[in-house]
Order: structure tokens, then C-alpha cells, then sequence
């Protein structure tokens, strides 16, 4: 192995890259639009979840009732119905995530200290909507009640606060407030930088289906030494967003950053080499770039989005699904940048999570460069 | 005319026998991941890592880690000696969430005016596990004090005062999780599959230099685009039933609606998406950039479907590019004919929306290909 031979291959490499500004521009700048694309898009904060009313009581303590239910900016009253029927229909067009029915005996059963039957109904087919305004529905219901009760509490000398006597102290460790956004960006952070794999999955392919390859096996390079300097702008690409991107997370997005940037850099180098193992196979096995691209989709780019756990926890995976999430480099380097954004910590926790991707990364790349010669043969 | 399409389409065939991966990867692989991350992302938040330190050690203790670890939110909760252990498996992000149930609980339990406290530290580098997490702790302390409550009026606790709140869930009644996920991403797969496909036509041609003697023969640029054209709405069409398969059969996720109208709407889409596909195939100089653009706009779309955060609550301006975008329009009509039964009557807006921003389309994609190929 020649490091001059590997160079020369990856400056061929760069030539390809340069010389076609347009995709030299995309592979630049993609991650950056999808990186401001996602953070926009999946962060927005749940509001304005239109809500229709079905009150059959028409009492003043029910209209008191129904006021603080959408007095904020989460639930919107979008009608007061007189029929269920009229309910059905709203929700059958989507124009109400959620109804909420109150019966006939409100203020009595709310003087009486009687439960209080209350009817939530919600679109199932929206989780995010339906699921948040059952929540708030809940959570003003038991102020309302608490308010309401707090007399007849004290008739009974009792505080009023024994309505809810536990005392629930809640914190936060890493991400006060719990801001989706500040874990959510890291997370999207370390998806997007995997990007580069796809490309060099096509480039692969892209010297068989152009019959390139033949003559860059009649040079003396070695397969392995075609390989990495097939990989080595790519890494390079990837740590010029591995600085950028970070840098846009943290003075755009205003993500905390807690860890040391260099370990960043680091270990994303490591990511890089593991990730752009698996492009190095697809690459290997594909004779076109169509079938490269087809691949890099079910290998790096579907998964990579959904399994490495940035959108759904690991821990709630089934058996099979996890071991398959744990062998995807992604999902070692989605801890390590939370980690380091978020917690702060340093090698000394996150070296198990580097050693995995290294592992995978030398299996990655022992496979692409022993089917290599398989294929070439 | 038809005859030289039909020559046209086989040749397409051709090419793609020439290289079975892509072909198998548009007709199955979009099920098969389907498949795979519909059973990864169709389940409820389980399972989650908690630790207690219970320096309490008394049995009404013992009820709160009872009563957390039945939520099925949790995997069984290991204990914790010190506040110490508490906080390196937090920095090693072994915990979501950690309960601390400090000493004398059980007696501000017993005490008639007593506040017993509860301690919670979450972990906030992953905040969607870290708000399941909370949603479970604070449910289970609710309902923990308001039995506390019960006991300590001395009510009846049938007729303990309060809500008592009923829950409906319209359209999913059994409250699974693969009834959201699962038809979003169906809708994802399909449009990457059918956009990335009608992106290589062109492009692929004209990086390997045969689009120069694709049009020195005697088509008209007409045939050539409906020859193109052909063999991706057929291996989307194949595609899209075989993925509609797998919902209906791997996911018991039910067809309410017609049938026949999901079709027919599915493959007006797959005409608009492919059209899409079309201009980049024509813009692009390489299968790389093309492939680039089609992740670009893809994911574009994607974040406006409404899968992941829903459309009302996006900024104005947000809101409004979704109305231009056919996957979010496709995906109300697919949602509403799988799971709401809805029909013509009810989808009408979604599908005239999806009809006219397909005939802009489709017309403009036409317009701009053939011009490029004459």
C-alpha cells in the first residue's frame, strides 16, 4: 500500500469532482438545505390544533369551562356544534383534530363534586394533533376543577393544593425547557453528514458503466489503494460539512454546544470512513449507478433517516430491527454528536461508540475490497 | 405511433433486464423498506431505560415504581445506589429518565396535610424518549394523588370529584401506531421510487452519450417521452399495489374507502410525480446530479406531507407552499381513503388541488421536455 498511489487516485477523483461545477455544488450544499429544510420543518411547535365544541349544557359554568380549554394559542375553538352529526362531518374533512363534548348535567355534577363525564374525541389518523389536545384538554380540565373544588377543599380544612398532593419535581438535565429542536438538530446533524456515502457509492459504479475501471486496474494501483482514494475526497467533503454544518447548527439555530469541537471533528472522521464503507460496497456490487442509486436508498439513505434513532428511540425497537439500528454507524454517531453537542461529555464516555464504528468501518471496507477482486476477477 | 412506442418501452425493458437490481429495487424494494421501517417506527414509545434511587424503601414506594413500570412506558427500572450512578448513566446516556423518591415519602403519604415530593431528572439529549418519559411519570403521579386524595376526604372513589374524561379515537379505534406512520411512508417510498426513476431516463442517456442516437431516429420527441414515460408508471403502479398489499396484509392497516377511487387517484399522482422526475432527468447533465435533485425535492416534499409535524401548526408561509405540494394533497386523500373511508365528497378539495397542480405540471414537464429534446 502506497500512500503516493492512493493520492494519485483521489486527486483523479477530485479532478471529477471539480470539473462538474453543478454537482460539485450539490454535494456541497445539499446537506445545508436539508439540514435548514428538516430543522423548520420538524420542529414546529404544536399550535393552533383547531377544536370543535359540542356543549349541551349552555350553562355559565360550562362556557367558563369550554374559555379556559382554548385560551391559549394550542387549541383553537374552531365551532360550537349543536349535533354530534355536525361533529362527524368536521372531522371526516379534517377540519377538527379534536371534539370535545360536554353533557347536559356540567354545572350540576361540577357544584355536586360529582365525576364529571367528559368526551374527547380525536382524529386518529393525525397522532401528533389528536394526541396534543387530549393532553391539553386534560391539563386545563384538572386547573378548571382544582379552582373549582378548592372551596369545598377548604370547608374541609384541607389546602387547596390537596387536589394534587404529590409534589413532582421535574428536571432537565442537558436541554432545560425541552426544546426539541436543540436534540433534534444535533440528530438531524449526523444524518445529513452521511450523505457523502451515496456518492461515492456512484462513483464506483460510475467508472464500470463508463468501462473506466479496466484501465484503472491496468495501472499499478492496488485494489485496496483504489478504494480509499476513491473514498478520500468524500471524507473530505464530509469534514468540510462536518465543520460548516455544525457551525450553521450553533449560530443560526442557536444549538447549544457544549463539547470540544476537535473531538467532534474527530470522530466524525471515523463516521466518515465507516459510512462511506458501506457506499464502497454498494459501489462494489452494482454494475450501473441507477442500480447503485437504488441500493444506496435501502441501505444508507432510508435507513439512516429512520433507524439510527434520532426520530424514534432504539430502546422501543423490536429485537431484530435494533441489532440491525446497532450496525448501522449512524446510530453510534447520532450519540456521540447529542453527546457532544448536548451533554458535553468526552472520549471517556463516548469511546465505545467510536471503537464500534471503526469496527464497522474495517469490515465495511474489508468486504468492498474483497468482493472487489471477486468481481473484477 | 403506437407501435414505435411500444418498440421505445420495450427498449427501456431491455436496458433494465441488462441490470436486474434496479428493476427488482422499483418494484419490491420500496415494500421491503417499507416493510422494515414501518416495523421499526410503528409502535409505541416502550421499553425505555429508568432508574430509581428509592431512599425510602417503603411500600408506598414501592407502589410508585409498581405503578410507573405498569405504564409499559419503561423497561423494569434498575435501581440506583447514589445520586452519583444517577448521574454518570445519565452522561453515558444508559437512562431517559431517572425517579428519585426521597426519604420520608411514605410518611407525607400517610399525614393528612403532607406533600409528598418526587423528584424526576430527564434526560434532555433525547427529548423525544425524555417527553414520553415525562407523559408517563406525570400520569402515574396523577392518578397516584388522586387516589391520596380519595383516601383523605374520605370520598367514595366512584364518585371522587373530578373528570372523568371518555376517549375517542375516530378512525383508530384500537390506537395503533402503524395507521400514521405506516401510510406516510408508504406515500414517501412511492415518490422517491417513481421520482428517482423517471429522473435516470434522460439523464442516464445522456451521460453515457446514446441520447444523441435516441434522437437521430425517426421519433417524434412526443414518442419519446410516452416511451419513457410508460415503463415508470407501470413499475410505480406494480409498486404502489404491492406496497398497498403490505400495509393492508403485514400491517392490518384497513381500506375503508373505495378501492377503485384509490387507484385512480394513484395513478393520477404517480403522473404528476413522474413528471416531476421527468425535468430533472432533462435538467440534470449526470445520473449524480439527478440523483442529488431528486433527494432535494424528495425530502422537500416529504417535510410538508405532514408526517412528522403537522401542517396547521407550520408558519403562515409554510403553510402555504404546502397547498402547492402533491405528496401533502396525496397524502390527506390517502389517509382519508384508507382510514376515514372517506369518499369524493369529502376528499373533493385535496383531489381538485392535486388535479389542477398536476395539470400545471404535467403540461410544463411536458412543454419543457420536448423542447429540450427538439
Amino acid at each position: 500500500m502506497s500512500f503516493r498511489r492512493i493520492r494519485a487516485i483521489a486527486r483523479k477523483e477530485f479532478h471529477h469532482i471539480l470539473r462538474d461545477r453543478a454537482t460539485l455544488i450539490l454535494v456541497l450544499f445539499t446537506p445545508t438545505v436539508l439540514l435548514l429544510l428538516m430543522a423548520y420543518a420538524l420542529t414546529v411547535d404544536l399550535q393552533h390544533v383547531p377544536l370543535a365544541v359540542l356543549d349541551y349544557d349552555r350553562s355559565p359554568a360550562s362556557r367558563a369551562f369550554v374559555e379556559q380549554i382554548t385560551a391559549g394559542e394550542d387549541l383553537d375553538l374552531y365551532a360550537q356544534v349543536n349535533s354530534p352529526g355536525e361533529l362527524e362531518a368536521m372531522l371526516m374533512r379534517g377540519e377538527i383534530k379534536a371534539a370535545l363534548i360536554l353533557h347536559p348535567q356540567f354545572a350540576e355534577d361540577l357544584h355536586a363534586a360529582r365525576g364529571i363525564p367528559l368526551q374527547v374525541i380525536v382524529d386518529g389518523t393525525e397522532p401528533e394533533s389528536g394526541g396534543f389536545a387530549v393532553e391539553q384538554i386534560g391539563r386545563r380540565a384538572e386547573e378548571f376543577v382544582t379552582r373549582a373544588l378548592a372551596g369545598r377543599l377548604q370547608t374541609l380544612g384541607l389546602p387547596a393544593g390537596a387536589l394534587q398532593p404529590i409534589d413532582l419535581r421535574v428536571r432537565t438535565w442537558y436541554n432545560p425547557g425541552l426544546d426539541p429542536q436543540n436534540d433534534l438538530i444535533p440528530g438531524l446533524v449526523s444524518i445529513i453528514l452521511g450523505f457523502p456515502a451515496l456518492s461515492v457509492a456512484l462513483t464506483l459504479a460510475h467508472e464500470r458503466e463508463h468501462g473506466t475501471m479496466e484501465q484503472l486496474m491496468a495501472t499499478p494501483v492496488g485494489r485496496a489503494e483504489l478504494l480509499l482514494g476513491k473514498m478520500l475526497p468524500y471524507i473530505l467533503v464530509g469534514l468540510f460539512n462536518a465543520i460548516f454544518i455544525p457551525l450553521l447548527a450553533i449560530l443560526w439555530f442557536d444549538t447549544p454546544f457544549n463539547g470540544s469541537f476537535l473531538l467532534f471533528f474527530l470522530l466524525s472522521a471515523v463516521f466518515l470512513f465507516s459510512i462511506l464503507g458501506i457506499g464502497l460496497i454498494v459501489g462494489v456490487f452494482m454494475r450501473t449507478q441507477a442500480a447503485a442509486l437504488a441500493l444506496s436508498f435501502l441501505l444508507i439513505f432510508f435507513p439512516g433517516f429512520f433507524m439510527t434513532g434520532v426520530f424514534f428511540p432504539i430502546a422501543s425497537m423490536p429485537e431484530i430491527v435494533r441489532m440491525e439500528a446497532l450496525s448501522l454507524p449512524g446510530t453510534h454517531y447520532a450519540i456521540i454528536t447529542r453527546s457532544i453537542f448536548l451533554t458535553g461529555v468526552g472520549l471517556e464516555v463516548l469511546w465505545p461508540y467510536a471503537v464500534m464504528m471503526a469496527g464497522l468501518g474495517f469490515v465495511f471496507v474489508g468486504i468492498a475490497a474483497l468482493f472487489f477482486k471477486k468481481r473484477l476477477g | 405511433m403506437i407501435t414505435r412506442i411500444i418498440g421505445l418501452a420495450v427498449k427501456e425493458v431491455i436496458h433494465l433486464r441488462r441490470d436486474w437490481w434496479l428493476p427488482a429495487f422499483m418494484l419490491i424494494g420500496g415494500a421491503l423498506e417499507l416493510l422494515v421501517v414501518g416495523w421499526a417506527t410503528s409502535r409505541p414509545i416502550t421499553n425505555l431505560p429508568l432508574m430509581v434511587l428509592d431512599q425510602d424503601l417503603s411500600r408506598a414506594s414501592r407502589r410508585v415504581v409498581t405503578a410507573l413500570e405498569n405504564t409499559g412506558t419503561f423497561a423494569p427500572a434498575v435501581m440506583g445506589g447514589n445520586r452519583q450512578e444517577i448521574e454518570e448513566a445519565m452522561d453515558r446516556g444508559r437512562i431517559n429518565a431517572a425517579l428519585i423518591i426521597p426519604p420520608g415519602f411514605s410518611q407525607a403519604v400517610a399525614s393528612p396535610n403532607g406533600r409528598p415530593v418526587l423528584a424526576v431528572i430527564l434526560n434532555g439529549a433525547e427529548s423525544v424518549s425524555a417527553t414520553a418519559a415525562l407523559r408517563a411519570i406525570e400520569g402515574t403521579a396523577r392518578s397516584l394523588g388522586e387516589a391520596i386524595t380519595v383516601q383523605r376526604l374520605g370520598l367514595d372513589p366512584e364518585t371522587f370529584a373530578g373528570f372523568d374524561p371518555s376517549l375517542r379515537v375516530w378512525f383508530n379505534e384500537a390506537l395503533s401506531e402503524a395507521y400514521y406512520t405506516v401510510p406516510a411512508e408508504l406515500a414517501l417510498m412511492l415518490e422517491f421510487v417513481v421520482m428517482l426513476f423517471a429522473a435516470l431516463t434522460f439523464s442516464r442517456e445522456r451521460e453515457l452519450g446514446t441520447l444523441e442516437q435516441l434522437l437521430v431516429m425517426p421519433f417524434s420527441s412526443l414518442e419519446i417521452i410516452i416511451g419513457k414515460a410508460l415503463p415508470v408508471l407501470l413499475v410505480g403502479f406494480f409498486s404502489f399495489n404491492v406496497m398497498l398489499a403490505l400495509v393492508y396484509f403485514a400491517f392490518s392497516i384497513p381500506i375503508r374507502g373505495s378501492l377503485l377511487l384509490l387507484e385512480l387517484l394513484a395513478a393520477g399522482y404517480l403522473l404528476v410525480e413522474m413528471s416531476k422526475g421527468m425535468v430533472i432527468s432533462i435538467v440534470s447533465r449526470t445520473q449524480h446530479q439527478a440523483f442529488l435533485l431528486v433527494m432535494m425535492i424528495g425530502m422537500t416534499d416529504f417535510m410538508f406531507t405532514g408526517y412528522a409535524a403537522p401542517v396547521e401548526s407550520m408558519p403562515e408561509v409554510m403553510q402555504l407552499i404546502a397547498n402547492v405540494i402533491p405528496a401533502h394533497h396525496w397524502l390527506e386523500i390517502l389517509r382519508g381513503i384508507l382510514l376515514k373511508g372517506a369518499g369524493l365528497d369529502i376528499l373533493w378539495p385535496s383531489v381538485a388541488a392535486l388535479a389542477i397542480l398536476g395539470l400545471v405540471i404535467v403540461t410544463f414537464s411536458l412543454r419543457f421536455v420536448r423542447r429540450a429534446l427538439d
